[in-house]
């Protein structure tokens, strides 16, 4: 009888702990990803839904044809590609590197270098968008230093279509390398020094003791900060918003701009919107399988 | 404290010995670097103490006249006082109710019995990496058909809920490692589920709530694509949003766009000198997203 009692009182606790956050959830993500990949499917543009005034008629696939024809998309796929590289061969071995160095302490100051390349990725990225956009422009110190070395040199790096990605990607590298710095700093200190002690008793060279205890302890992080980096720079928006709105003329586009584009600016197209969107939830998804076997087979995250 | 704790291990410092070139290497990056983060900065602040007309002439050395009329101009143009005060009041209230919702949510999920619980709590887990931009569309058309568009609580909302899968996901790990034997002896003293919550589990669960705030009231307070779409009229906009505004139709009043900068770039600055050490532990801890 009292069992019974506790075990209602548990059900009902259990409700009112769980369901606020359920209920927010489900109604801001959940839904609006299942809701966005149905009217992907559909020609619902704008209006009121479920009203006859304005049916909404199944269009099948015909705006993930219209998004995989649009040289647009492609341009927006290669920029984000581009950023991918550069995090996954750039910020991630610097990263990488910064970390062992400060961890080994083969500097004075450790700690001022790690604030100093950290301090990037704490200032608004809005901030940082338009301080960099300010820096590279005809009227920052970019041109004039240019301009010493060069007189006469113009600056057309944002104007000319096939040098406006450049500035973008240097900031990007410049912004993130300090996040990578602090999780690799973190799972570096996770390693017990008495280890590398050893090993260096035992007349391990610097270069040993990277290959055959720090790295192998650290497989795992790298893999997952690898598949972080690229899924975060699938998504990036806010920096190239800010920097160069996907100008000129959409060269410096992404895919989340290039939605963006689409929905908010103009005229709405929210279909095409809405299959940009799937096609970027889909490449999210396919990143979590691979990370899971990645995870399986390197052997976790810590 | 990461950092101090290793650091106070330093031993002799003749162990570590390396050669001579690659020490010089090793300083160069690392003051290549350091230039790298503090020219824009110095050139930034520098640059928004002089008026527009020496801007256009002396774009790099230090002003000849220090001015100080950018700031207060650009806070009254940028309206920043009440944008300040919404992006307070948004990082704030949202942060607060995620940090809640998710320790009872956590607290329900690894400490109280349910089938449902595996469900559930996976739909939390995969939403960790679900895109902001795949649910713009969505959340514009919901705010309008709820009639939430312009409103204080269209904000809301949406922050908290974006907030929430990671903000389970830490919190649940967390509560999973108090023994079960602190919430059994508990319920045999007769407390109810809701009391052992906030009398234990919440003052037990205090570094992961640390954790939890770090992260979003960096993200919060930085967010303005949603904002943007979901707000048009400028008293319910936030300080991100505000700033942006001097890179376009105010571009060329240099002087006051780079004290807007500042301005923005201020808060940040501050919240990261007092709270340092716990940043860069929030910042790995949470490296569960990208």
């Amino acid at each position: 009888m009292k069992r019974s009692k506790w075990r209602a009182e548990e059900h009902r606790a259990y409700l009112t702990l769980v369901l606020p956050a359920i209920l927010i959830y489900w109604a801001v993500m959940a839904f609006p990803t299942v809701f966005s990949v149905a009217l992907s499917l559909t020609d619902y543009n704008g209006g009121r839904l479920f009203s006859s005034a304005n049916p909404v008629h199944f269009a099948g696939l015909t705006h993930y044809v219209r998004m995989f024809s649009d040289p647009y998309f492609w341009i927006s796929l290669k920029n984000n590609f581009y950023i991918i590289f550069v995090s996954v061969f750039g910020q991630i071995p610097l990263g990488f590197i910064l970390a062992y160095i400060l961890f080994r302490k083969l500097v004075k100051m450790p700690g001022f270098f790690q604030t100093m390349i950290y301090l990037p990725s704490i200032i608004s990225t809005i901030v940082v968008g338009i301080l960099w956009q300010s820096f590279f422009s005809p009227y920052g110190p970019f041109s004039e230093f240019m301009q010493r070395f060069k007189p006469g040199w113009e600056n057309t790096l944002f104007i000319n279509p096939r040098t406006a990605m450049l500035p973008v990607l240097f900031v990007v590298l410049w912004m993130y390398t300090g996040t990578y710095l602090i999780i690799f700093l973190a799972n570096l200190q996770k390693i017990e020094p008495h280890i590398i002690e050893a090993a260096r008793i035992d007349g391990a060279s610097e270069g040993q003791v990277l290959k055959y205890v720090i790295l192998p302890a650290l497989s795992g992080v790298i893999v997952t900060s690898a598949i972080l980096a690229i899924s975060g720079s699938l998504q990036s928006f806010n920096l190239i918003f800010a920097m160069t709105a996907g100008n000129p003329a959409r060269r410096t586009s992404v895919l989340s701009l290039y939605m963006y584009d689409n929905a908010f600016r103009g005229a709405p197209d929210y279909p095409l919107a809405n299959a940009i969107s799937t096609f970027m939830v889909v490449i999210s998804f396919a990143l979590i399988l691979v990370t899971k076997a990645l995870e399986g087979r390197f052997g976790g995250r810590e | 404290m990461m950092m101090g704790e290793s650091y106070s291990k330093r031993r002799g410092t003749g162990k570590r010995e390396i050669s001579i070139v690659s020490r010089v290497l090793v300083y160069t990056v690392l003051i290549a670097f350091t230039v790298m983060t503090m020219y824009p900065i110095i050139w930034l602040v520098l640059s928004s103490f002089k008026t527009t007309q020496e801007f256009q002439i002396n774009r790099l050395g230090l002003p000849r006249y220090w001015t100080l009329d950018n700031y207060p101009n650009a806070w009254r143009i940028g309206g920043f006082g009440g944008l300040f005060l919404n992006s307070l009041f948004y990082t704030g209230v949202s942060t607060a109710a995620i940090i809640i919702l998710s320790l009872a949510a956590s607290f329900g999920f690894a400490k109280l019995k349910s089938r449902a619980t595996p469900f559930l709590h996976g739909s939390f887990v995969v939403g960790i990496l679900l895109t902001l931009q795949s649910i713009m569309v969505p959340l514009f058309l919901m705010a309008n058909a709820t009639h939430l568009y312009d409103t204080r609580l269209g904000v809301l909302i949406p922050y908290i809920g974006i907030g929430l899968p990671l903000g389970v996901y830490l919190c649940t790990e967390y509560i999973k490692s108090i023994p079960d034997s602190v919430v059994e002896s508990a319920r045999i003293d007769g407390a109810s589920y809701l009391r052992i919550f906030s009398s234990i589990v919440v003052p037990m669960a205090r570094p992961v709530t640390t954790t939890l705030a770090i992260l979003n009231v960096t993200s919060i307070w930085n967010e303005f694509m949603l904002i943007n779409i979901l707000v048009s009229k400028n008293s319910l906009k936030s300080l991100p949003v505000g700033i942006l505004k001097f890179s376009g139709a105010l571009s060329s009043d240099y002087g006051k766009q780079f004290a807007a900068l500042v301005i923005g770039m201020l808060p940040m600055l501050i919240f990261y000198l007092i709270f340092r050490s716990q940043i860069t532990k929030g910042v790995s801890a949470g490296a569960v997203k990208g």
